[in-house]
């Protein structure tokens, strides 16, 4: 290997007599190489690009992590936002029928209220009419033993021509009514 | 026009016509396969590099592919040696990453397959070895030794352990010789049908329009070729990962 072959004769046949990947001149070459060019794609692969590589496909799984646990916190967060409404509903709900209960309570109060004053109004006036119904009853009664003293009188004196006075046809209508 | 099919597979220096230097006596030259081994690992810098600068959410082809053969060694390692295996990723990353690359640039025309010298699949086959080895003793002091010796009665034994050293020895033997051999073979099957194609072509008459027949036998082979470079780095990096495996974990036969 130390000239290019050129001619077929000559350094040709000195090149050709051996099967090429079997020349051993050529081996220290080789193999300096070989380190050379291995040695240098191994730091570049080791120091560079690996590293590089795996930055970037971390990178993009964790991105990926990252949006999925996202998008599970947004729908934490909806489903959070839901029970919060639903109980807000629940609360107002529950209040509003407190409320609801509360004025029920005080217009029935007040109703009650209103019937019991129109119930004792109502009994006054009962009771008012009541005392007047006795008093003309017990004046209608006077009226009516004057009456019966009146005619008894008259009766008497038609019949047996006899004047009675007031006072004795009085007590005759008395002891009759009693 | 020498048509030699061996020829491709000849080292010359070029650029340098003298050795740059000289190591323990050995004088070194720039040469073709020295070239193209450093224009592979330029690519493979390149494509493993330029193409995740960005670091894009959404990847574009090259980033995909890059990010692929990443992931695509990180699973073979998981598979094969566990998580504990994954502090070999940058070496087996490497490994893979240089043979494959090597692989497939020799496809072009007129370049060299550094892989197709049993110098270099011999030397990468030991350094895979010697890591193994070294990382065994570590991790597991003497008890390493016992991967010679299969769970098995005494009187097995005797046989059974010199069948292990055996094919312990012949590890970087076979690793480095099918890489070598199927890139070399590939490529002087395709060399051959290649002068075959200018033979037939120069006869002339009928013979020029038999060429065709070995023409498409060239791109059928290149085909498979492409499958064979891709398969044989897969295969020497898995084979690495299972040696290693062998090394931090007790070997249970």
């Amino acid at each position: 290997m130390s000239e290019p072959a050129v001619t077929h004769t000559g350094t040709e046949a000195q090149h050709s007599a051996g099967f090429p990947p079997f020349k051993t001149e050529s081996f220290p070459s080789q193999i300096f190489w070989l380190v050379v060019a291995f040695a240098a794609l191994f730091i570049v692969l080791w120091r560079f690009a690996g590293p590089r590589i795996a930055g970037v496909i971390g990178q993009r799984k964790g991105q990926i992590a990252g949006d999925l646990a996202a998008a599970d916190k947004h729908k934490s967060d909806a489903e959070a936002a839901l029970a919060a409404y639903e109980t807000a509903l629940a609360t107002a709900r529950a209040k509003a029928h407190a409320e609801a209960d509360a004025g029920r309570k005080v217009l029935e109060a007040e109703a009650e209220k209103a019937k019991a004053a129109a119930d004792a109004e109502a009994r006054e006036a009962t009771a008012a009419a009541d005392a007047q119904i006795a008093a003309k009853r017990a004046e209608a009664a006077t009226h009516v033993t004057k009456a019966a003293q009146d005619a008894a009188a008259e009766i008497v004196n038609r019949l047996i021509g006899v004047s009675v006075t007031p006072d004795e046809a009085a007590a005759a209508v008395k002891a009759v009514g009693a | 026009m020498a048509m030699n099919p061996m020829e491709q597979f000849e080292i010359k220096p070029v650029i340098f016509h003298d050795p740059l230097f000289s190591i323990a006596g050995h004088p070194i030259y720039f040469t073709n396969q020295a070239l193209f081994m450093l224009i592979a690992v330029a690519v493979a810098t390149l494509f493993l590099t330029a193409t995740v600068s960005k670091g894009r959410l959404v990847p574009t082809r090259g980033q995909s592919m890059a990010e692929l053969s990443y992931e695509f060694v990180a699973n073979m390692i998981q598979s094969t040696m566990g998580s504990d295996g994954l502090k070999f990723f940058p070496l087996i990353f490497t490994i893979f990453v240089f043979v494959l690359f090597q692989n497939f640039l020799g496809l072009i025309p007129w370049t060299f397959t550094a892989t197709s010298q049993i110098a270099i699949t011999f030397t990468l086959a030991s350094f895979v070895i010697l890591i193994m080895v070294v990382t065994g003793f570590m991790k597991q002091g003497l008890g390493f030794l016992k991967l010679f010796v299969p769970s098995a009665p005494w009187y097995l034994l005797i046989l059974l352990v010199p069948i292990e050293v055996i094919s312990f020895l012949t590890r970087p033997i076979s690793l480095s010789v099918r890489l070598f051999a199927n890139m070399l073979a590939g490529h002087t099957l395709l060399a051959v049908f290649a002068s075959f194609v200018v033979l037939l072509g120069a006869a002339g008459g009928i013979l020029s329009v038999a060429a065709v027949a070995p023409f498409l036998l060239i791109v059928a082979i290149f085909a498979l070729e492409m499958l064979v470079a891709a398969l044989q780095a897969y295969v020497f990096a898995i084979l690495t990962c299972i040696y290693l495996n062998e090394a931090i974990h007790h070997a249970n036969h």
